[in-house]
């Protein structure tokens, strides 16, 4: 089912007591590429992490791993498998080295050689001695990462992985993801840090209320969510409004405030045509925007899906807010 | 092979394994201390006749590992809930299994190098105590004569392998009842809980109690002059003989490594 792909799940489903974390998941993850897994929190992506290292297990679907099938029996399927998974697990009371001496004692064998070399490549080997209880957020979240690079694996899978990184951790973690996805590894990257992901990942997963409600090549799912805005005098907003429809082939253009502000839900490879259009009709603009904008998609995707699982106020500013899409339809 | 060095390289550098044998031994040495210095200002009572029992040798060997069996069990099993609880509160288990290591193994061999430490515990602790009887002895004016009795030292082997098993089991019920509840905090409470519960409960059921497991493995090196010379209330109550008491701990130590694999193997694992 899985030509070319590093991990695939069909139909996967998870059911926590009553609820449903995970609704029929099909992931499909192109080998060799950097995958970005986002989705708003609750959405399952913790849950699809545990069921793919074998942490829990499904109640329906099906897992595949670097092309074989992964169940409960076949553990050692995960010895080619990197992960980090929420936060990072060690031994405060041990260094850096020993834990991940202790850590590469379980599962595939891994050289002490090996452990020199992740200490240098995470910026760990001048702390190596200290016991982990005294590192930072940051230090640990290096540490993880380390660990999962331990048996050198084909598939790695993050949870997070910027999480408590500094900005300078932050790019180097991206330039390392970056080359070991040059080198041939996959890397599985669940995050909810949209920029991060747009910057790293080659290919996109959006998840929310349990399902996938988007996966392909970013640069693919960006071109269809371009966005031109435009800023005309206000008395000039419903003519602008009427040309841009024309544009759009619809009447797609939205009215941002009353500033005079226009979205086109187009692509940004038409921002002069959509200028000149304005132009040639006696409209002259005061400001021309063009981008293709994962925010907007994200939340264009993942709003309204399961409301229940967004808490507090935040999600309500941002998916009412004026300036953004607020739900499936409003610029597709 | 190198899971076990490595959990044996965490025991050795974990603080909770100085600080509950250093507990064990501090009070061994505090409590034979104190009845040497005192056995002799304590008249001709029972309490000072007991107390120059508890240093005379060669009986002061079974009553010193049967002293280290009573407290020790207690503090085995702390440990064994504490060595469990943290796998699941740290995550370092959630770690292994994500690396593709077999549950029940890791948790097995994890029990292994706790038993073995354990062991080793047992050894020392029972070196320490027979130094420091020797002192509470010359404290009490007792003579030392029985010290080589070679009658009683040919039973070591035996006897340490017994009293090592019982530790084992109480180790085990600690380390099963922290996996069972995958906490630290709450493995040892409830560890002790059912050691001072059972302790309650022999004085109204001593026929059902004996086959408890903290009971059982005091019985498993006890004699009836040790019993005796205890000066424990209960020591006269139904107490299984050292061989069956034996084969009871050797069933509840089986069976609590069972369940923790059985469950580790079932477990959701998160955190």
């Amino acid at each position: 089912m899985t030509d070319g792909l590093a991990l695939a799940t069909r139909g996967l489903q998870k059911r926590y007591g009553t609820r449903l974390a995970l609704a029929g998941l099909d992931l499909s993850v192109p080998s060799g590429v950097v995958y970005g897994f986002l989705g708003p929190n609750g959405a399952g992506k913790t849950t699809t992490m545990r069921l793919l290292t074998g942490l829990i297990h499904p109640d329906a679907g099906s897992i595949e791993v670097l092309g074989r099938p992964f169940g409960r029996g076949d553990r050692r399927h995960l010895f080619d498998v990197g992960a980090l998974i929420e936060s990072p697990s060690f031994y405060p009371y041990l260094s850096a080295r020993e834990n991940l001496r202790s850590i590469a004692a379980s599962g595939a064998r891994t050289t002490r050689a090996r452990i020199e070399e992740l200490l240098e490549l995470v910026g760990l080997r001048e702390r190596a001695r200290d016991k982990v209880q005294t590192y930072s957020l940051g230090m640990k979240q290096r540490l993880g990462i380390a660990a999962a690079l331990l048996s050198d694996p084909q598939l790695l899978l993050l949870d997070e992985p910027s999480n408590g990184l500094d900005p300078a951790g932050i790019v180097a973690m991206r330039e390392m993801l970056r080359q070991l996805a040059q080198s041939g590894t996959t890397v599985f990257v669940s995050s909810h840090i949209l920029g991060e992901v747009e910057q790293l990942a080659d290919v996109l997963g959006i998840i929310a209320a349990g399902r996938l409600v988007r996966e392909g090549p970013i640069g693919d799912l960006l071109s269809g969510e371009g966005r031109v805005r435009v800023r005309v005098a206000p008395a000039e907003v419903a003519a602008a409004r009427g040309i841009l429809d024309a544009l759009a082939d619809g009447p797609t253009a939205r009215v941002e405030g009353d500033d005079g502000w226009l979205t086109l839900a187009i692509s940004g490879d038409r921002a002069a045509e959509v200028n000149r259009s304005l132009a040639t009709a006696g409209i002259y603009a005061s400001g021309v925007e063009a981008g293709n904008d994962l925010e907007s998609l994200f939340l264009e995707l993942t709003a309204g899906e399961d409301a229940a699982s967004h808490e507090g106020t935040f999600f309500g500013a941002a998916g009412t807010g004026g300036s953004r899409p607020t739900g499936p339809g409003t610029a597709r | 092979m190198r899971l076990f060095v490595a959990g044996l390289r965490k025991l050795v550098r974990r603080p909770a394994t100085w600080v509950t044998f250093g507990l064990l031994v501090g009070l061994l040495a505090l409590i034979y201390l104190a009845v040497g210095a005192t056995a002799n200002q304590a008249g001709a009572g029972g309490g000072a006749r007991q107390g120059k029992l508890l240093v005379t040798f060669p009986g002061a060997y079974t009553l010193l590992l049967s002293f280290i069996l009573g407290l020790g069990g207690l503090f085995a099993m702390i440990y064994g809930a504490a060595v469990a609880g943290s796998e699941w509160t740290w995550g370092t288990l959630k770690a292994a299994v994500a690396r593709g290591e077999s549950r029940s193994r890791y948790q097995l061999v994890s029990f292994a190098t706790i038993g073995l430490m354990v062991g080793i515990g047992l050894l020392v602790a029972f070196g320490i105590g027979i130094v420091v009887a020797v002192i509470a002895a010359g404290l009490a004016s007792v003579p030392t004569t029985g010290l080589d009795d070679s009658a009683t030292i040919q039973t070591f082997p035996d006897l340490l392998l017994r009293g090592w098993l019982a530790l084992g089991e109480a180790c085990a019920l600690g380390f099963a009842i922290a996996t069972l509840a995958r906490s630290q905090l709450a493995g040892i409470g409830v560890g002790i809980a059912a050691y001072f519960g059972e302790q309650f409960a022999r004085i109204f059921l001593p026929e059902i109690v004996q086959y408890l497991p903290f009971s059982a493995a005091n019985a498993v090196v006890a004699t009836t002059r040790t019993a005796a010379a205890s000066g424990d209330p209960a020591a006269s109550l139904a107490r299984l003989e050292p061989n069956a008491a034996l084969a009871v701990v050797a069933l509840w130590l089986i069976g609590a490594l069972v369940v923790t694999a059985i469950f580790t193997e079932r477990a959701e694992i998160s955190g």
